[in-house]
């Protein structure tokens, strides 16, 4: 009970520390010139050959549900959460298929 | 290197999602090899929180010369940690998270996981591995031939995961071939230092903290 609960302690601070590194790098890496809001290779491809205006006309057949977020600091939030929630089910998923299969086949 | 929506034709997004989704089939049965070898209540919360990490470093951009700037993509650095196939169901779900944030969009994002999860991950892996056996004859650290070899598979990767996107713009028809391929190289010759630097030093890191966390560490032979 010990183990398991400084188990999910580590896990969480981990956590924590990227959320906050990321937050951090945000907070003064946009100021200092480290981080950049400049289009990335692809964009940059794309904007020289046919324009700005041409690569924001691009038709999606969906929107985005969370695009509406414009805060760098909420969406860097949501994101970590969402990847680890979803990380975390999909893989206790396949362990956990993996474990009944073991215990049906009665393999090691 | 996220692709949009509404960028290529249709025949390219339906036989890359065909592929990616074969992909992480075998993927999902390929991974049933690592829960047999580790505990997977110790793995899962480990795999979680990596991916936080890749998801932290895709969501802020380095400058690049020239008015451009580049992201880590991750998928040889994963691959590198957990192995291929657990690298290509990762970058797939950090990929969809993404789309839902408009980073990437979700008829493209066969094409993006491709791209991404398979040529960085896959590809990325054994480019990583054929690198180790080459400075397995030498008499570097051990920890050194990991990092050079991680830090270079990601540079190759990203740059052969960059002249595919060039492929897929120019079969799209949205830039000619040619020009596609030749420009999206040049961008990642830039952007793939800073990939191989992130790599590097992460795995670098983990080598010299935890060690143990490096799950492919008796494949790769550096044990």
């Amino acid at each position: 009970m010990m183990n398991f609960k400084l188990k999910n302690r580590r896990i969480l601070t981990s956590i924590l520390v990227v959320l906050v590194i990321l937050l951090v790098m945000i907070a003064i890496g946009y100021p200092l010139g480290i981080l950049s809001e400049n289009p990335d290779g692809l964009e940059r491809v794309l904007i020289e050959n046919n324009g700005e205006s041409w690569l924001e006309s691009l038709s999606s057949v969906w929107t985005p549900f969370l695009s509406w977020i414009e805060n760098n600091y909420i969406a860097a939030i949501i994101g970590v959460v969402m990847s680890v929630v979803f990380t975390f089910a999909i893989f206790k998923f396949i362990s956990y298929r993996k474990e009944k299969r073991d215990n049906i086949t009665g393999a090691n | 290197m996220h692709l949009p929506d509404g960028l290529l034709d249709p025949i390219t997004t339906i036989v890359l999602w065909v592929t990616v989704v074969i992909i992480l089939i075998v993927a999902y049965f390929r991974l049933r090899s690592l829960f047999q070898k580790e505990e997977s209540d110790k793995i899962v919360p480990y795999i979680g929180v990596l991916a936080a990490v890749i998801f932290a470093f895709q969501f802020v951009n380095y400058p690049i010369p020239g008015g451009t700037s580049g992201h880590l993509v991750g998928g040889t650095l994963v691959a590198v940690i957990l192995g291929p196939w657990a690298s290509v169901i990762i970058l797939f779900l950090i990929l969809v998270i993404q789309s839902f944030f408009g980073d990437g969009g979700i008829t493209a994002l066969g094409a993006n996981a491709f791209n991404m999860g398979i040529i960085g991950g896959i590809i990325g892996f054994y480019i990583v591995i054929g690198l180790l056996k080459i400075f397995n004859k030498t008499s570097m650290k051990k920890e050194f031939k990991v990092t050079i070899s991680t830090a270079l598979g990601s540079y190759i990767a990203i740059i052969f995961a960059a002249s595919i996107c060039g492929v897929e713009l120019g079969l799209a028809g949205a830039i000619p071939m040619e020009i596609a391929i030749s420009t999206m190289i040049f961008w990642h010759i830039f952007i793939g230092i800073g990939e191989a630097m992130i790599s590097g030093f992460i795995v670098l890191y983990i080598y010299k903290v935890k060690p143990d966390l490096i799950i492919t560490k008796s494949f790769i032979g550096v044990t």
